[in-house]
């Protein structure tokens, strides 16, 4: 049959080991397939093998039949000529997918680079409006918002008229308007007869693009069918634990602690970036053991509050006084994504030595604390990018608790990871920290602040200064 | 607009630097000056009559005659005045106005700085974007066996082979000398190979760099063919890595070029500033170390607009939520 993708065997191994191991995948038109599973279980290796960019170093065999064309998926080149007009990928991190020396319009246009210059930038101006950025054209990434980074990467990735979309963990580090906002265009793109792959950890994405789910865990597809079926009475033991792991569904929510000491107070601060507002005249106070959460849609400055409550950056107006409590090296920063705050090229285990030198604590702390953080001690002897993202921001939670922080800053420590990562790391940072210490957490997903935290601020669009005069 | 506005920033904050380097060197120079070894007149006179001539009653007349006798402060505050009306001095060993000295100095410095970095951009960074390619590949060894002969040679080594080879051999360009076109290659080659190794092999770490980049590979699967997305990606962002680099190596061959230029009689910036401190020729010596200084804050801010032009990014991003 034609006019769709057929997929009968993929398998990928890496020395002898196997990554990713199915069959029978198809893609048909206005039907989504969407992949879930955590990190690691080869969910974006599967759908790499088919685009045939996967690493030099992963060895696949397999076959696949785009509209009865057959493809070796062990010749990575077989399929190049396709790209851009036949298979097309929405990739990770589209923020980093954009040149970030090229305006938006020449970049969305890139792709048309056989089409005389004129037709594609008309076509590029064309599909930025079909993504609602047509003001956006003349922008630089990194003006953009992750979501507009995305929509921008959405019309570079289809404006060859590419059928068969593959799209590679889009929901990462996004909030819940921009999600709403991909989910329309990957629903157009189906209903307008488009194949689509999604690979994602987000049980609600799979749930809003419906059709085939496949549930896969280390290497192995567990479990697939119609995504009713597979979300609402799933049959796996992994399924159920993974639909359990989201954090509207946590049942170890923590016992709220007693407030203690004042840590840091907040005097009617605001700031602003040039053109645009972030807080105005906000006041708050942090006490030791409080637990607190900073929410809102990305961009409205939750952060830089953070990063401002914490002493990283200066406020406009108003004061900010921290006590002695959270004296070097008492007050700790969680990151968004850890591989960025640790060093690349050093053993873990070297940092936090210079950590228990540097602060004169005892170094048998090291092994008492992975031994808690659920962290294999052999772990410590690899660099940061020889272990896992959740493996790493466990190390990054080990790192601040070695000194016995007072308050821990935790900036989007999570949203990065899947869903079963996300609760293991978050467990670990609630059930380590000592009862006195304070935690803030930055974060666009309200269900999680929810679930941990008991004093929330939600920070949204600041209204304009009334000016005189009559609104419009 | 904003561009605009950025780019002003840069010159203010520049012509500020430039203002307060030229100061500061114009002052030490004096100072060490002042400070060295022997007695100035002495050497002055020796510098005009030759030193068989020299008796005191000359040094005597010319410390008269250049008022080195008075204050030092005195003779600083005067050459300082002197300068703020574009009077650099004459040079107290030929008397010709320094300024017309300097040009003519500075002028042959940046032809050698300039072909030497042309040299070096040519060579170095096809062989680092040749190496970049295939990384590991046979072509990559070779750049690494070229890189490290043309780092382990030193430049005067360099330079007397290039003699040997193209003037005495074979015999196809003159060995010294400053004055016709030919003159410029051999002591500009030898920099630029010298220089051509550490360009090939940070272009060619940039390029493995740009090239494993997210944007590259999303251009890639986008199907935009490999020479496109090379010229459209991998050029630009690399050369916002290089260009400083670029800028950083030279401030380095001019000021540093003083073995090579004496080795091929050339007349640069470094040939003038060495004579002139063997002479005591301060209006000179003042005159070539605030162009010196000066030219490294000029190439600092070409530099500062060019990765301005390629790289829209702002330079300190605050923490953005």
């Amino acid at each position: 049959m034609s006019d769709r993708l057929e997929v009968d065997h993929v398998k990928v191994t890496h020395h002898g080991t196997v990554l990713v191991e199915t069959g029978g995948l198809v893609l048909e038109p206005g039907t989504a397939v969407t992949v879930i599973g955590e990190s690691g279980s080869g969910k974006s290796l599967l759908a790499h093998s088919l685009l045939g960019t996967l690493p030099p170093e992963l060895a696949v065999t397999g076959a696949m039949r785009l509209d009865g064309d057959p493809f070796d998926l062990a010749d990575p080149d077989s399929r190049r000529h396709l790209w851009g007009r036949e298979l097309a990928l929405l990739p990770q991190e589209p923020a980093l997918a954009l040149d970030p020396t090229m305006r938006v319009r020449r970049q969305v246009a890139g792709g048309l680079w056989k089409a005389p210059a004129a037709v594609a930038r008309r076509r590029a101006m064309t599909a930025l409006d079909e993504v609602g950025l047509a003001g956006a054209a003349e922008s630089y990434p990194h003006t953009l918002s992750g979501g507009m980074a995305q929509r921008v990467a959405y019309a570079a990735a289809t404006i060859g008229g590419a059928r068969v979309l593959i799209v590679d963990e889009p929901s990462k580090g996004l909030d819940a308007a921009a999600l709403d906002r991909l989910a329309a265009l990957l629903q157009a793109h189906l209903a307008g007869g488009g194949l689509l792959l999604t690979i994602t950890h987000d049980l609600g994405l799979a749930r809003r693009l419906g059709g085939q789910v496949w549930v896969m865990r280390e290497a192995e597809v567990v479990e697939r069918g119609p995504v009713d079926q597979v979300l609402d009475a799933p049959s796996h033991p992994y399924t159920r634990r993974l639909l359990a792991a989201d954090p509207s569904r946590w049942d170890w929510v923590p016992a709220a602690p007693t407030a203690g000491e004042p840590l840091v107070t907040a005097t009617a601060v605001s700031k602003a970036y040039p053109g645009r507002p972030l807080f105005h005249d906000l006041s708050l106070q942090i006490r030791a053991g409080e637990r607190w959460a900073l929410t809102g849609p990305s961009g409205v400055g939750k952060t830089t509050l953070g990063n401002a409550l914490a002493g990283l950056c200066t406020v406009d107006a108003g004061t900010i006084t921290r006590t002695e409590a959270l004296r070097r090296p008492r007050l700790q920063k969680l990151y968004q994504d850890p591989a960025l705050s640790f060093p690349a090229r050093v053993p873990l285990r070297a940092g936090l030595s210079d950590l228990v030198r540097r602060h004169r604590v005892d170094g048998a702390r090291i092994s008492t604390l992975a031994g808690s953080l659920g962290l294999d001690e052999a772990l410590l002897d690899r660099r940061s990018s020889q272990v896992s993202g959740g493996e790493l921001q466990r190390v990054a939670i080990l790192r601040a608790m070695l000194v016995e922080p007072a308050l821990i800053f935790a900036d989007e420590a999570t949203s990065r990871l899947d869903l079963l990562t996300q609760e293991g790391t978050l467990r670990c940072l609630m059930e380590e920290a000592d009862p006195g210490c304070a935690l803030l957490l930055v974060t666009h997903d309200q269900s999680v602040a929810r679930a941990l935290t008991d004093n929330r601020l939600e920070l949204g669009e600041i209204a304009e200064p009334a000016t005189s005069g009559v609104r419009g | 607009m904003t561009g605009i506005r950025r780019t002003g920033e840069v010159l203010l904050k520049r012509s500020g630097q430039a203002l307060g380097v030229a100061l500061a060197v114009s002052i030490l120079c004096f100072v060490v000056v002042q400070r060295l070894p022997g007695d100035v007149s002495y050497r002055i006179a020796a510098g005009r009559y030759g030193y068989d001539l020299v008796d005191n009653a000359a040094a005597a007349a010319v410390a008269a005659e250049l008022g080195l006798d008075r204050p030092a402060w005195q003779q600083f505050g005067s050459w300082l005045a002197a300068l703020a009306q574009g009077d650099l001095g004459r040079s107290l060993v030929t008397s010709r106005p320094v300024g017309e000295e300097l040009a003519f100095y500075l002028l042959g410095t940046l032809q050698l700085t300039g072909a030497a970095l042309l040299v070096a951009i040519l060579i170095g960074g096809s062989v680092g974007v040749l190496a970049a390619r295939h990384p590991g590949s046979l072509v990559d060894h070779l750049a690494t066996t070229w890189v490290a002969s043309v780092r382990a040679l030193p430049p005067f080594l360099l330079g007397l082979l290039l003699v040997l080879v193209f003037s005495v051999q074979l015999g196809w360009l003159p060995a010294v000398g400053h004055g016709n076109s030919t003159s410029l290659v051999l002591p500009a080659m030898t920099l630029g190979l010298g220089l051509s190794g550490l360009v090939a092999r940070v272009t060619r770490e940039t390029v493995i760099n740009v090239w494993s980049s997210s944007y590259v590979q999303f251009a890639h699967t986008r199907g935009i063919r490999e020479r496109l997305v090379l010229l459209r990606h991998v050029l630009r962002n690399s050369a916002v890595v290089l260009v400083p680099y670029l800028g950083a190596q030279a401030i380095l061959l001019i000021e540093g070029v003083i073995v090579v230029e004496s080795l091929f009689a050339w007349q640069g910036l470094g040939h003038a500033l060495v004579h002139a401190v063997f002479w005591r020729d301060i209006p000179m010596l003042q005159a070539t170390a605030l162009a010196l200084a000066l030219l490294v804050v000029s190439l600092n801010t070409v530099v500062d607009l060019i990765v301005l032009r390629l790289d829209p990014r702002p330079r300190r991003a605050g923490a953005l939520a």
